[in-house]
């Protein structure tokens, strides 16, 4: 396709004129699969010399932990990313969970308020999978107006108080040990070991890179594209309240900032570790890297003795680079 | 991409035709004028506080911000983008230009050349914004989401306590007023105009709608698209610092709190006035629609002394239920 505006400078040419060696596509295609692992060596060097604080096994433990709680959120938000849909209800949804275990607790047996959070976030999974394919209505949208209905859900029924005990339970599967691991890395790792299968070695696995890939094929090709969607989204949600029930172990208690930064952070470990915005592709070991690569660089700060606003800065920043190496990279790839 | 042309040419051949291809074409600015009539009439038959000259103006001085951040918005959305980091950008040019005023002894000849800057840091982190989306082909919502976190960032670290300094001169933006009519209120109708004439007359305001429409045809038809896309930035920027500098005369002080969920209401008030998310199509007209509505219901809740966190209940049924509504582009092409 060529550009058709007869003038072109610096700031109005159209990329379209741009013509790419084959070694720089190379180079950024490189760069976007290892990133975030090659990050997270540096990062670790860098902390054994400037910080060595850091591998304090106290420390250790609760990087541990956050890396297992984003870990969990992030594999959902990957699914979803990998359907070209996004998820931005994650945050809702995990600090909603933590809410309903938190407060059905006093009442009744423990298993009756486990279930009630999954049925809910399977229900919230589905409605944002049905407003996305059966209405028609963009992720983004559809997943933020999820997201401030249930804050405003969440404000009416806790009128703003932090809340309740956690069950003993919830606290045993994040901040107990198992010999030197804390359970909630255990957590992490069997959530993945099912998604990792789930995506290498099923029929499912392979509907979703392909419904990422190329929806309008996939329909062509008897793929039921609208189902494998809602049931990413719901997979997403039900992760969400895992990732909430595990936090809320580790945290203790239940307050109306819980889990607000989730959003953003489990969409930058899934981009930071290679998927791609455009759907299709995209692994959970990159998510894994892009998640350790995150709570690193946010525990760094409180490490370092840094101002702790520098931690929105961090996020910010990792978010922008990545989604802009990324885009870059896909662009290029696709042509 | 022929569906994208169909709908062009219908828009044009539907201007110079018959009333109800009109009312058709705009039902949804009909319909939110309707409700803007009806909840306006209701609330003044049945409050007296609401039918008071002094609460109308107050209710039209109090839209004035988010109109500010409804016009960027809409201006962004128009080419199919989304601006997450409005309010941080409003919220940084007013803590700039506040901490200036307080480093200079809140000098009153200091604030034209202070209004200037501001606008300047505006559209400088517009331009950023625009620079980045369009040069690395990122997605604009993440872009945007992540420089909103950067921005948290940096207006975390100028101040976390309200900064004081303010000329009292300065605040005359906020205060002056023609008999009843403050004058802020009658700018603001002017800058609607304006706006007005530049979406409906004026070449780049009508390339906002090609671009949002399809960026390949609006290439092929000589528009050079990048540079759109990077003006639509920048004009959400501009409008921010407007918005940021008004806040900034109404509050008195460099508030830290400024804007605060501001970007939400403003992508609420753009979409609820009928301007299509996918880009491309929508009226400025139905943004202003968009905005009254937000406020006048806002103030008819503070009359009602409905409980803040009801209102946050209600407001998220609000746009869920708009969500729902939402007509998608495919269900258009088949009607």
């Amino acid at each position: 396709m060529k550009s058709t505006s007869p003038k072109s400078s610096w700031f109005s040419s159209s990329l379209s004129s741009f013509r790419p060696t084959p070694r720089l596509v190379h180079i950024v295609d490189l760069a976007g699969q290892w990133a975030a692992p090659i990050m997270v060596c540096t990062v670790l060097i860098v902390a054994a010399i400037f910080a060595p604080v850091f591998y304090n096994p106290t420390n250790l433990r609760t990087v541990g932990i956050q890396f297992a709680v984003l870990g969990i959120v992030a594999v959902g938000q990957t699914l979803v990313l990998l359907v070209r849909s996004i998820d931005l209800s994650v945050s809702a949804v995990l600090a909603l969970g933590a809410v309903i275990v938190v407060q059905t607790e006093a009442g009744s047996s423990l298993i009756v308020s486990l279930m009630q959070a999954l049925a809910v976030a399977a229900a919230i999974g589905l409605i944002n999978g049905f407003l996305i394919t059966k209405r028609g209505v963009p992720p983004f949208v559809a997943t933020f107006g999820m997201l401030v209905f249930i804050q405003g859900a969440r404000l009416a029924y806790t009128k703003g108080q932090a809340s309740g005990t956690v069950p003993v339970f919830l606290r045993m599967i994040s901040i107990e040990s198992v010999g030197f691991i804390p359970a909630a890395l255990i957590v992490w790792l069997i959530v993945n070991i099912i998604f990792i299968f789930l995506l290498r070695k099923t029929r499912f696995g392979r509907w979703i890179y392909a419904v990422g890939g190329n929806p309008f094929a996939s329909r062509y090709a008897g793929i039921p594209v609208d189902w494998v969607m809602i049931a990413a989204h719901t997979i997403c949600s039900v992760l969400a309240i895992l990732g909430g029930l595990v936090l809320s172990g580790y945290i203790g208690y239940v307050d109306l900032r819980l889990g607000a930064d989730y959003n953003m952070n489990s969409i930058a470990a899934a981009i930071v570790g290679g998927t791609a915005f455009t759907g299709g592709s995209g692994n959970l070991f990159g998510t894994a890297a892009g998640v350790a690569l995150l709570v690193l660089l946010l525990n760094l700060v409180v490490v370092l003795g840094l101002p702790i606003h520098w931690q929105f800065a961090m996020q910010g920043l990792v978010l922008v680079l990545a989604t802009a190496l990324q885009g870059f990279r896909q662009f290029l790839l696709s042509r | 991409m022929a569906v994208t042309f169909d709908e062009a040419s219908a828009s044009v051949a539907s201007s110079s035709s018959k009333l109800m291809a009109f009312v058709r074409k705009n039902g949804s600015i009909f319909l939110i004028y309707g409700l803007i009539i009806l909840i306006a009439g209701t609330a003044t038959i049945f409050s007296d506080t609401f039918r008071t000259p002094s609460n109308i103006s107050n209710i039209l001085r109090q839209s004035i911000i988010l109109g500010l951040l409804a016009i960027g918005q809409s201006m962004v959305i128009l080419t199919g983008g989304m601006d997450i980091s409005i309010d941080m950008m409003a919220r940084t040019v007013a803590l700039v230009i506040a901490t200036l005023f307080a480093m200079f002894n809140s000098d009153p000849g200091l604030i034209l050349p202070l209004i200037l800057l501001g606008v300047v840091v505006g559209v400088a982190l517009g331009g950023v914004n625009g620079l980045l989306i369009t040069r690395t082909h990122a997605n604009p919502f993440i872009i945007t989401f992540g420089v909103a976190f950067i921005l948290r960032g940096v207006n975390l670290a100028i101040s976390t306590t309200p900064i004081r300094g303010i000329p009292s001169e300065y605040l005359r933006i906020y205060d002056t007023k023609i008999g009843i009519i403050a004058v802020n209120v009658i700018v603001m109708a002017i800058i609607w105009f304006l706006v007005w004439l530049f979406t409906t007359r004026i070449r780049l305001g009508r390339a906002l709608y090609a671009v949002g429409g399809s960026p390949r045809i609006a290439r092929l038809s000589a528009i050079r698209v990048n540079r759109t896309l990077v003006w639509a930035y920048v004009l959400s920027g501009f409008f921010a610092a407007l918005a940021g500098l008004f806040v900034l005369s109404r509050m008195g002080v460099g508030d830290p709190g400024t804007a605060e969920g501001m970007t939400f209401q403003s992508i609420v008030a753009v979409a609820v006035g009928g301007i299509s998310l996918y880009g491309g199509r929508g009226s400025i007209v139905g943004t202003l629609g968009g905005v009254l509505l937000l406020t006048i219901l806002s103030n008819v809740f503070n009359l009602m002394q409905v409980n803040i966190y009801y209102q946050q209940l209600l407001l998220g049924f609000v746009v869920l239920i708009a969500v729902a509504a939402y007509r998608s582009p495919r269900t258009v092409r088949s009607g």
